[in-house]
């Protein structure tokens, strides 16, 4: 096991080299196409070319390669890893620099303050999607055909068919701002409901109630996934075997469900949960733009529209990472649930 | 969340306290006008350190928690209120002295020194600051520029030349003389932009904290610091000495997205919201009534002429384009009416705007023909119209070579392929091969702002590339005159000699669609500087 995860562990090494390289590669592509972020910023008003100089500079974007198209360079690229020295001094990814963004804030510290939000929202995501996710595949599961089988099924080909961009501004409109305004008006209701757990987004006042919602939409988009993959998983394996000898030592319905068919119906379904943390972090780019949640995505999608090559690079390597690391804590939950399967 | 609330409760409290001991004093406002949480629409500022800070959503805040020399008047016209005079025999050498008992939040007082410093900061190259083009009219700007020898070459650039700007100097702890390279009659009027706004000592010695947690002078200052893409907070300053904030605090809420905002503001939790989206307006009109704030706004728009191409260097052809675009019908059909169509080149909140300025400007496809027929008619073949990608300004041009291929018979074809910083870049080398969009926001509130940046020879964003003597001494002249009136007249002459040449085709000017909440008593907005959270009166609570 331990030799197992060192094995894995060096692996992400030259995952997340390689991720680096396409992303250094791609957003200078992007500027030796499109031409100097630099001249964007002042819109109208034409800089003096001084001026546009002094601040390319001290973004470290003045290498000439950035403006011959389809120059890999490289030069800049292990400059950027800390592995050059740029103008005398090492300073890169390997010495903690990130750079910054074009207003010179530190990409680090967009992350660190970003990042907590979006943890927030997907643990919200994640336990509604498990937990509604599974007890409504069990629930249809179990007697195939009955009545709580066609609503599950319904229900879930309702939410696949929906987008999320769809799903989110018609919860914002009719969840958050209708039926909000009008539990805003009732005394009765105490404000951390009324304001925060239905607010139309996020408020600092109510830190994580009024994440909720927005945390529940981000989880359907799994929600319908991991439903119907338990379903058929408990399906199938309550015609197994051991189920059958389960259920004639006369164990209780609830332990044959619960103990013996549910944990190794669970491979699949885990796999799946695994696969939609990461989709969470791109889902959010959209789910956090429609309620306004500082985090995370919110600042991809800003970074890509106003072409912050280094933000960009800063969190979506650290995506990166946070996907090398939850597949790989799923791999290590299979063999809790199947003793089968072993790593040596 | 229990402690925070508590912490929240007492800080309330606290300012209660404060404003009530306030009201005691015998020039305070009457007891009704202050008070309450005024909790306004904001984006994310890119600074709000002010020789860091050019874009709107900055300038704003910066505002609040900074003031300059002077503020504008309803009519956009200059009011002292750090400065007790601005005075200049010549429009070159100008004299300033500053009131004095006006104090940073870190209870150091704004001396000459406050005022030199910032703009020897801003204009310093090597600062990469991005208000540094506002200082250029100062002399012994350029000995603080270093350019780079060799363009991208192996060299860097070298130190400039100077560290200090030559053009200012210390008379003493109150006073400072400002000499520039030429007249400028607009000075005064410059001054009040946030670029030249003082900074404390300690904010030069620390750009990063400061950023963070700003050091003003103005009527409200920070509380805690800046979060984020989450919100500013601030509260009234007690220890300014001009006229006072209204409400006890300021709470700009950042967004991301304007439909989010406006979602927030329509379930309670805003009391201003600028700029309601536009399939909103209508439904806003409506709903909002009184609440509802629309006033023309000073960001213009027009459709520039690449004057190097010898096909649009005839400048009968140029008006005939110009008589040939339905302004209001394409703001109507496109916008749902939010432009004010042009009548000039310069904004209508501005001094010296004159309705029908422009009489190239009416739509006239009878004159646009005969006129295309005097100039020989059009033998350019299709004409490329040039937009930037992404940023929705396809069905407007579409729309206006429409109106050429039907009333002139020219055949037209879009290019919106360039995003914005190789669209820009090309705008600043002319090359252009057809007619480009372009928009133009004004620095100050004088004429002048409309004019020499676009138009004047090698003016910084005349982007295409006119050049004439005539309006040059105009622009000179009304730059040189000794009162308001004279430089007003020199200027529309100015501006008399554009709408007939029509180096670029005047468009529309923007329009302000705010709302603000039932918690609103008064609202006030000033055409220059767009509302003014400080003087913004609440109901008191119910």
């Amino acid at each position: 096991m331990g030799r197992y995860v060192i094995r894995r562990l060096l692996q992400f090494i030259p995952t997340v080299l390689g991720t680096l390289f396409l992303l250094h590669y791609l957003t200078s592509v992007g500027m030796q196409l499109t031409g100097n972020p630099v001249r964007a910023l002042f819109g109208d008003r034409t800089p003096s070319p001084a001026t546009v100089e002094a601040i390319t500079r001290k973004l470290g974007l003045d290498d000439p390669c950035l403006k011959s198209p389809g120059n890999p360079c490289l030069e800049l690229f292990w400059q950027r890893l800390g592995l050059a020295p740029r103008n005398g001094t090492f300073s890169g990814y390997l010495q903690g620099d990130f750079g910054t963004n074009l207003r010179f804030r530190e990409v680090t510290d967009i992350v660190s303050t970003a990042l907590p939000y979006t943890l927030k929202i997907t643990l919200i995501a994640f336990l509604v999607e498990a937990i509604i996710g599974i007890i409504a595949g069990v629930l249809a599961g179990k007697r195939s055909g009955g009545f709580m089988d066609y609503v599950v099924k319904i229900g879930t080909v309702l939410v696949i068919s929906v987008p999320v961009f769809v799903l989110g501004l018609l919860v914002q409109l009719f969840v958050s701002v209708k039926f909000g305004n009008w539990l805003r008006t009732q005394e009765w209701v105490p404000e951390v409901i009324s304001r925060g757990l239905f607010g139309a987004a996020y408020k600092i006042d109510y830190p994580f109630a009024s994440l909720v919602i927005p945390g529940v939409v981000l989880g359907l988009l799994g929600l319908a996934a991991t439903a119907r993959l338990t379903r058929t998983s408990v399906q199938e394996n309550l015609r197994a075997d051991f189920v059958r000898t389960a259920r004639a030592k006369g164990l209780t319905g609830k332990r044959v469900i619960g103990v013996h068919t549910l944990r190794n119906s669970l491979i699949p379904v885990v796999t799946n949960l695994g696969l939609s943390v990461a989709v969470y972090l791109t889902g959010a780019i959209i789910t956090e733009g429609i309620f306004n949640v500082p985090g995370v995505g919110n600042q991809i999608g800003k970074a890509i529209f106003q072409g912050e090559s280094m933000v960009l690079i800063g969190i979506t390597t650290m995506l990166v990472l946070a996907y090398l690391t939850i597949t790989l804590l799923v791999d290590l939950l299979y063999a809790v649930l199947d003793p089968r399967i072993r790593y040596e | 969340m229990r402690g925070k609330s508590l912490k929240a409760a007492v800080a309330t409290a606290a300012v209660a306290l404060i404003a009530a001991g306030c009201t005691s004093t015998p020039d305070a406002e009457t007891p009704t006008d202050v008070g309450g949480e005024l909790r306004i629409y904001a984006s994310e500022p890119a600074s709000l350190f002010p020789p860091m800070a050019d874009d709107n959503p900055s300038i704003v805040i910066i505002r609040q928690l900074y003031k300059g020399l002077v503020e504008y008047d309803a009519k956009g016209a200059p009011v002292n209120v750090i400065a007790d005079s601005i005075t200049s025999t010549d429009n070159k050498v100008w004299t300033i002295k500053l009131k004095s008992g006006f104090k940073f939040t870190n209870d150091e007082a704004v001396t000459a020194d406050s005022f030199i410093d910032a703009w020897n900061f801003t204009a310093y190259g090597p600062n990469a600051a991005t208000n540094s083009y506002f200082l250029s009219s100062i002399a012994g700007y350029d000995e603080l520029q270093a350019t780079d020898p060799d363009g991208d070459g192996p060299k860097t650039a070298p130190e400039p030349a100077a560290k200090t700007l030559s053009g200012l100097k210390k008379l003493d702890d109150t006073s400072f003389e400002v000499t520039l390279k030429k007249p400028f009659s607009g000075f005064p009027a410059q001054v009040g932009y946030s670029g030249f706004f003082p900074v404390a000592k300690a904010c030069l010695a620390d750009v990063k904290g400061c950023t963070e947690k700003p050091i003003g002078n103005g009527p409200y200052k920070i509380e805690g610091s800046w979060e984020h893409n989450v919100q500013v907070k601030l509260s009234r300053n007690d220890a300014y000495t001009a006229s006072k904030g209204k409400a006890d605090t300021l709470t700009f809420k950042i967004y991301d997205k304007q439909e989010t905002g406006y979602a927030d503001f329509k379930a309670g939790e805003l009391d201003i919201f600028e700029s309601v989206p536009s399939a909103e307006v209508k439904a806003a009109k409506q709903q909002y009534g009184e609440r509802f704030f629309q006033k023309p706004s000073n960001t213009f728009t027009y459709v520039g002429m690449p004057l190097n191409d010898a096909r649009f260097q005839n400048k009968q052809i140029r008006q005939a384009l110009s008589l040939a675009i339905d302004r209001q019908a394409i703001i109507d059909a496109v916008f749902d009416g939010r432009f004010s169509a042009a009548q000039g080149v310069v904004s209508p909140n501005f001094l010296g705007y004159r309705d029908g300025a422009c009489p190239n400007c009416k739509y006239d496809p009878a004159k646009a023909k005969q006129v295309l027929e005097a100039a020989g008619g059009w033998k350019g073949g299709k004409i490329t119209l040039w937009a930037n990608a992404g940023a929705g300004h396809e069905k407007w041009m579409q729309a206006v070579g429409d109106g050429w291929k039907k009333d002139l018979g020219i055949d037209y074809e879009l290019n919106t392929t360039l995003q914005f910083p190789e669209y820009l870049a090309k705008g600043d080398a002319h090359q252009f091969t057809g007619p480009f969009r372009l928009g133009w926001g004004p620095d100050y509130p004088w004429f002048e702002t409309y004019l020499a940046p676009l138009y004047y020879t090698k003016g910084s964003s005349n982007a295409s590339g006119y050049t004439n003597p005539a309006f040059d001494a105009a622009v000179d002249e009304g730059n040189a005159a000794k009162t308001q009136e004279e430089g007003v007249k020199a200027y529309q002459k100015a501006e008399d000699i554009i709408v007939d040449d029509l180096p670029v085709i005047p468009m529309w000017f923007g329009m302000v669609s705010d709302v603000y909440s039932e918690n609103v008593k008064t609202f006030v907005f000033n055409p220059i500087s767009g509302v003014e959270y400080d003087k913004i009166v609440l109901n008191p609570a119910k």
